[in-house]
């Protein structure tokens, strides 16, 4: 055993104290110390970083400051009770401690036999500030099964969940009795929870005199601390599979009561110490300990894209990421890698993760940036799974169901508080999605009263109530992400999409994409599923998807660097874009039976979709490619609803036969393709042999290919 | 060696001592021995290893359970066999303390021989808690006979209190004489003695008790099982973290210890000690749930439920035999339905195999439908009690509004206690669940009814089970079978394979032999943990007949392929096999046509 010198170590931490610079070269803790000495603060918390960061940092004594932290902070409070400097300012000295600390002092002079251990005023009553022992900010902080036996005594720091808290009470720190006979002051310090008090007076005078002076616990001259008691729980991602998370109590003392309520997540440091048992408990269980951690920091976690802080590794792979070209599909394919298929749906909802910057003009008006997407679909195409996974991804996300599961439904109510009978205000999830995603499944049998309120959550971002008294308008800025089945379980293709979806236009306008997800016979997706099941069944493995899909973290990761960028659109793209949205316009008027309502919403969705593009890329404008793209999804999420209209138009049919043989011929890297096989893939596709040959003639006739005049196989002419 | 100076039986902690203090004797002198012990043990497992398993003293060991309870003595050595039904996490203890110049350990015991000298001289060693419950819905017929004969006779003398006065000094002084051999001893016996005097005060009163609130525990805190074990606290030692997951069937061999302390909390509960700081033992008081220490223990499988179990190779013609016997005696207890006693075959042999992204491979949940209530109180419950005879875990649950209104079935963590609260879904793995819908009326359901609904289709979809921890919820793995009986098709419980049942004669109960029942079991135990392997040539088969059973019915989606491989696995594997064949698929199909058939 090393016989430590703590009075050196107090030297150190005086030196420390008052010679550390912080990065602006200001004297840190001086100034800090004033700051207390003139009673503004009473919390002065010592970071380890700093200690760290200190020049003439000695590695050994960070390292019992680390480990012995319950010493080191009352050597921290003496070397403080040394410097500290006289209040600069004056505050009113009407506090009962100012004025017994001058009484004290006075008769502290008078009093000769001053030798007595119990009469000699201990330090603690004099402070009127507390020390804590910040650990260090970086480094991932341990769960609570991590900590064991061996951190005894040792700072830590850790995460998880608050599930219960006590009042605040008073701890008594240092008892205060006076003597009854000679009528000295006794004092006793208190270190653990339990004391035992004193009756007769230990003071000199009273032992000489034999008096056994009777003792009288002054409540006002004591020292009390505020004190309270929490309980943490680890979250539930740092439980391992089969386990129960673990739970730790944990004691506030001072400033730091009051931090936490029930359910808040925060990261604590603290002191991992045992109690022994005492009294009645101590025989009978004497050979075990109890461990509080003494907290020392609290921080709140907050779950927002805005806060989110990139650990050190996430910068380089997000830099490393951002270089690579292919960054847009990349993310794509790694939202819900286990669904097969589904690019463009994907797509979109990744721009739906990353959104576009909320705009308020200077008239007050609000422009907002969430992109809303509505997926539609026969049941059983996986849009649950999709919605779940997204809300895995996002930072902040709420999953419902459009029935609503509480009365308290999708947006907000007025209800009646049980005890207290006031009327409290209930956000719906809606409202607990503020800043982040609300997905919403069977958006289609909502409940009429929030189908109102939703036109004004989708479009304004608020909640309006005017119940009970309460007129109020609550912030709901969220992604709407929805999923509804069609108007008769499953999609009918012999009525209209209009007559499908079941919803009216005033809502449907005002999702940016609305995306039709059906399960059509097709012998391609039809031998993939087998091939897929088989597979499951077989190895107990799903196939591999050919490429690794990035973890959730990095992707949210990504998505939280990209969000923080604010693109703008150049003067000369706004040309570009107004004749894309007039041309739609142009479309749609020619058109005998309109698909869709183009109106000003879908030129500020083109934006909006352009703008996260943008994001994505890490750039500060946006290019014509993100418009391009933007319009595209569009097209697609169009031909989605339509494309039985188009397949029953027989030009369409033929382009898309070419475009299906030019993809095959592009895949197998060749330039022949035989009649057999190109009969074999359009039929999969649900063509006849008829429109093949239509379209075998029509680009022949272009020079696009050469049909061999026996075979009719096809050989691509290179361009 | 003339002999062991201690019984490893009727002395377990003598072992543990004595050779702790030889350990640290032979210790190098540079090692500082209480370090160098923390987290190993010294030699004294394997010391209990080669006692159990290699002179054969596991069968002499004696199970805990409410009837062992009454005679078997505190720190002597038990068995126990039970669900880990909450973690309790770790504790900190004294592991080591130097008494004098010696070092001594408290490791597998509560209570220590020698007052504690101040802290500076102890070590503060860590042993993980686990509460263990008898596993619920375990049928009586998987309750081992215990103790065996040899013990019982052994013990048959001491059951007077003179004996076992006597036989607790002698203990004790042969424990004496073992310390004083190895060091000055400070502390006089006497001391210790006078506390085994305290013991032997009221331990028939308070045993007796320990039953009573063993009982009233259970049937307090799980719903359903017999009460004729009682829950026990485990204390762990040097595990890996991994070893013992939530609701794992474990059985520990350990030493018991009991403190019949009757004043528990009545004068403890003093302002001093806040609220929060109460910890989990107060709900769980030594005199009432007893502790065991655990030395060793092991992952109990189905197998080790079967009364004699012998390992044959399971031989075709053996495995079709008893295949045939089985399913004459399911389908007699149906009514001589055939084509429904296939179908729970292949349901009883059904295990999650694994989890693959959103596809659960192996399970399949049976709802067979067109009871009546007539029919289902001659045939359900028929089936029900042929169920319980062949597997050692059932739970049957009848179905109503106010079943699901009022029943708890969500385990749910009370943070103001610190226990996991269980629920009727706390299920070790493996357990057969019987939903018996036909008493179902239409009423409401109220919020809990519609969470406890939610839960039960979840679990059937996903083999899951969320734990409620107030703040946020945890999915926990499960493994159940799940068999629905209803009137129409459940909507409530999907299952993967419905049918409708038609029963054709009414057959008086049987009574199968206890041969049959034996070679049932096995059957069953065994085929279910048989591998699957598969065959590259079976796979181009599968997923052409897979796409043309998908032309000829648009309706298949991928639920119905997935069901369809796991009846074809599960099929082969009735038969003993290993993988997949042809044959196997035909007989797949033709159950399936069948099954189409009926559903017309």
């Amino acid at each position: 055993m090393k016989n430590l010198d703590f009075n050196a170590d107090k030297a150190l931490a005086k030196d420390f104290l008052s010679n550390f610079a912080d990065a602006l070269g200001e004297p840190k803790y001086l100034k800090l110390l004033q700051d207390v000495s003139n009673r503004k603060f009473r919390a002065v918390q010592i970071e380890l970083d700093d200690l760290f960061n200190y020049k003439d940092l000695d590695e050994e004594f960070l390292q019992r400051v680390t480990e012995n932290t319950r010493r080191y902070i009352s050597i921290f409070a003496e070397a403080i009770d040394e410097l500290m400097p006289e209040p600069t300012e004056v505050f009113p000295v009407d506090e009962d401690r100012d004025i017994l600390m001058t009484q004290r002092v006075d008769d502290g002079t008078d009093s000769a036999d001053n030798t007595d251990p119990l009469q000699k005023m201990p330090s603690e009553i004099k402070r009127f500030f507390e020390v804590y022992i910040k650990a260090f900010s970086k480094g991932t902080p341990l769960t609570i099964r991590q900590v064991k036996a061996s951190n005894i005594g040792q700072l830590v720091k850790i995460s998880g969940i608050i599930t219960r808290c006590s009042d605040v009470k008073p701890l008594m720190q240092v008892a205060v009795y006076t003597c009854e006979d000679c009528g000295f002051e006794i004092y006793q310090e208190v270190t653990a929870r339990v004391f035992m008090p004193l009756f007769e007076c230990p003071s000199s005078r009273c032992k000489i005199n034999k008096a056994k002076g009777n003792l009288i616990l002054q409540l006002r001259a004591s020292k009390f601390l505020k004190f309270q008691e929490a309980r943490i729980q680890e979250l539930a991602e740092h439980v391992p599979k089969g386990h129960i998370p673990r739970s730790l109590t944990v004691h506030l003392r001072g400033e730091l009561t009051r931090k936490v309520a029930p359910g808040d997540v925060v990261e604590l440091s603290g002191i991992f110490l045992p109690i022994p048992y005492t009294g009645f408990r101590a025989m009978r269980a004497g050979l075990v300990a109890d461990t509080y951690l003494e907290a020392m920091s609290i921080t709140q976690f907050k779950k927002k894209y805005e806060e989110y802080e990139l650990k050190d590794d996430e910068q380089e792979k997000i830099e490393r990421l951002a270089e690579d070209g292919d960054i847009y599909n990349k993310l794509a394919k790694s939202l819900a890698p286990e669904i097969f298929g589904h690019e463009d749906v994907k797509k979109a909802l990744l721009l739906l993760l990353v959104g576009a910057p909320h705009r308020k003009l200077s008239d007050g008006m609000k422009i907002r940036g969430d992109l809303h997407v509505c997926l539609m679909g026969d049941p059983g195409v996986a849009k649950s799974q999709l919605l779940k996974h997204i809300i895995n991804v996002a930072p902040r996300g709420v999953y419902t169901t459009g029935r609503g599961s509480s009365g308290v439904g999708l947006t907000a109510a007025v209800q009646k508080d049980p005890v207290t009978n006031e009327m409290v205000l209930e956000g719906g999830a809606l409202v607990l999605a503020d800043m982040g995603i609300c997905a919403i499944d069977e958006f289609d049998k909502m409940e009429e009263s929030d189908r109102t309120a939703i036109h004004e959550v989708m479009e304004q971002q608020t909640v309006s109530i005017a119940k009970a008294g309460i007129t109020t308008s609550l912030n709901a800025r969220t992604a709407v992400l929805a999923a509804a089945n069609p108007a008769w379980g499953r999609y009918d293709l012999r009525r209209t999409p209009a007559e499908n979806i079941n919803l009216p236009p005033a809502l449907l306008s005002r999702f940016d994409l609305l995306w039709l997800i059906l399960d059509r016979a097709d012998m391609d997706s039809d031998l993939e599923m087998a091939r897929h099941v088989v597979h499951v069944h077989q190895n107990l493995e799903s196939p591999s998807l050919g490429f690794t899909p990035l973890e959730p973290s990095v992707l949210r990761a990504y998505i939280s660097a990209a969000r923080r960028i604010v693109p703008s659109v150049p003067r000369e793209l706004e040309e570009y874009i107004a004749t894309a949205y007039s041309s739609i316009r142009q479309d749609e008027a020619k058109s005998n039976a309109p698909h869709s309502y183009t109106t000003v919403r879908t030129l500020l969705s083109i934006l909006r979709i352009s703008i996260a593009l943008a994001r994505l890329r890490f750039s500060e404008t946006v290019a014509q490619s993100d418009v391009d793209e933007a319009l595209r999804l569009m097209q697609m999420s169009k031909f989605s609803l339509y494309s039985d209209d188009r397949q029953r138009s027989g030009l369409d049919a033929i382009s898309d036969i070419y475009s299906i043989l030019r993809d095959e011929a592009a895949r197998t890297n060749s330039m022949d393709v035989s009649y057999a096989h190109a009969l074999n893939w359009i039929s999969r596709k649900g063509y006849s042999e008829a429109q093949l040959k239509e379209c075998l003639e029509e680009y022949a006739a272009l020079n696009v290919w050469q049909i061999h005049p026996n075979t009719f196989d096809i050989h691509f002419i290179d361009a | 060696m003339v002999g062991l100076p201690y019984d490893f039986l009727a002395n377990p902690l003598g072992a543990v001592r004595l050779s702790f203090e030889k350990a640290v004797a032979e210790a190098p002198p540079n090692v500082d021995p209480p370090a160098a012990f923390r987290g190993k043990d010294w030699g004294v497992l394997d010391l209990f290893r080669d006692f159990l398993f290699e002179q054969g003293g596991l069968s002499q060991v004696p199970v805990l359970d409410a009837s062992t309870i009454r005679w078997i003595q505190p720190n002597t050595l038990v068995r126990v066999r039970g669900m880990v039904q909450d973690m309790l996490g770790n504790e900190f203890y004294i592991g080591a303390y130097k008494d004098g110049s010696i070092w001594r350990t408290n490791k597998f015991t509560d209570s220590a021989l020698f007052p504690m000298p101040p802290a500076y001289e102890t070590q503060l060693w860590e042993r993980h808690l686990f509460h263990c419950v008898p596993i619920p819905g375990q049928n009586s017929w998987t309750m081992e006979l215990s103790p065996s004969p040899t013990v019982r006779n052994m013990l048959g003398c001491c059951t007077s209190q003179h004996g076992e006065k006597r036989r607790r000094e002698e203990d004790a002084d042969g424990m004496d004489l073992n310390c004083s051999d190895h060091g000055d001893q400070t502390s006089p016996s006497s001391s210790k003695k006078q506390k085994e005097d305290e013991y032997l005060c009221h331990p028939s009163h308070s045993s007796a008790e320990l039953v009573n609130h063993g009982c009233s525990l259970q049937q307090s805190n799980v719903a359903n099982f017999d009460a004729s074990s009682l829950s026990c606290l485990v204390k762990v030692y040097d595990m890996p973290e991994s070893h013992i997951k939530l609701n794992d069937v474990f059985e520990f061999i350990g030493i018991y210890t009991f403190d019949p302390d009757p004043v528990v909390h009545n004068d403890d509960s003093d302002d001093l000690m806040d609220d929060l700081m109460e910890d989990v033992m107060v709900h769980l008081p030594p005199s009432k749930v007893p502790r065991v220490h655990c030395l060793i223990c092991r992952k109990l499988a189905v197998q080790d439920f079967l009364s004699n179990f012998h390992v044959i190779e399971p031989l075709p013609s053996i495995v079709k035999g008893i295949r045939e016997s089985l399913l004459g005696h399911l389908s007699m207890a149906l009514g001589n339905d055939g084509l429904a006693a296939q179908c729970v075959l292949l349901h009883l042999l059904s295990r999650l195999r694994a989890r693959v992204d959103v596809v659960t491979v192996g399970k399949l949940s049976l709802n067979l439908t067109s009871f009546t209530r007539e029919s289902a109180s001659v045939f359900g419950n028929q089936l029900t009690a042929a169920i319980q005879m062949l597997l050692p875990f059932t739970h049957a649950i009848p179905l109503t509004v106010e079943y699901l209104n009022t029943a708890t079935l969500k385990p749910r963590k009370n943070n103001q206690t610190g226990r996991l609260v269980a629920g009727v879904l706390q299920l070790a793995e493996g357990t057969h669940l019987t939903i018996d819908e036909t008493h179902m009326q239409a009423g409401v359901l109220d919020s809990n009814g519609v969470e406890n609904a939610r839960l039960l289709k979840h679990l059937m979809e996903w083999q899951t089970v969320e734990y409620d921890f107030e703040y946020y919820k945890l999915e926990m793995a499960a493994d159940v079978q799940l068999l629905i009986l209803s009137e129409g098709k459940s909507n409530i419980l999907p299952a993967d394979l419905v049918l409708p049942f038609r029963p054709t004669a009414v057959a008086a109960a049987v009574n199968p032999s206890a041969e049959e029942l034996q070679a049932w079991r096995w059957y069953l135990a065994t085929l279910k943990s048989l591998p699957h392997s598969s065959e590259p040539e079976m796979h181009q088969l599968l997923q052409d007949e897979l796409v043309a059973a998908m032309r000829g019915d648009r309706s298949l989606g991928c639920t119905d392929l997935n069901r369809l491989l796991t009846m074809a696995q599960l099929m082969s594997s009735s038969f003993g096999e290993k993988t997949l064949s042809l044959e196997r698929w035909q007989m797949v199909k033709e159950l399936e046509r069948l099954r189409k058939e009926r559903l017309k």
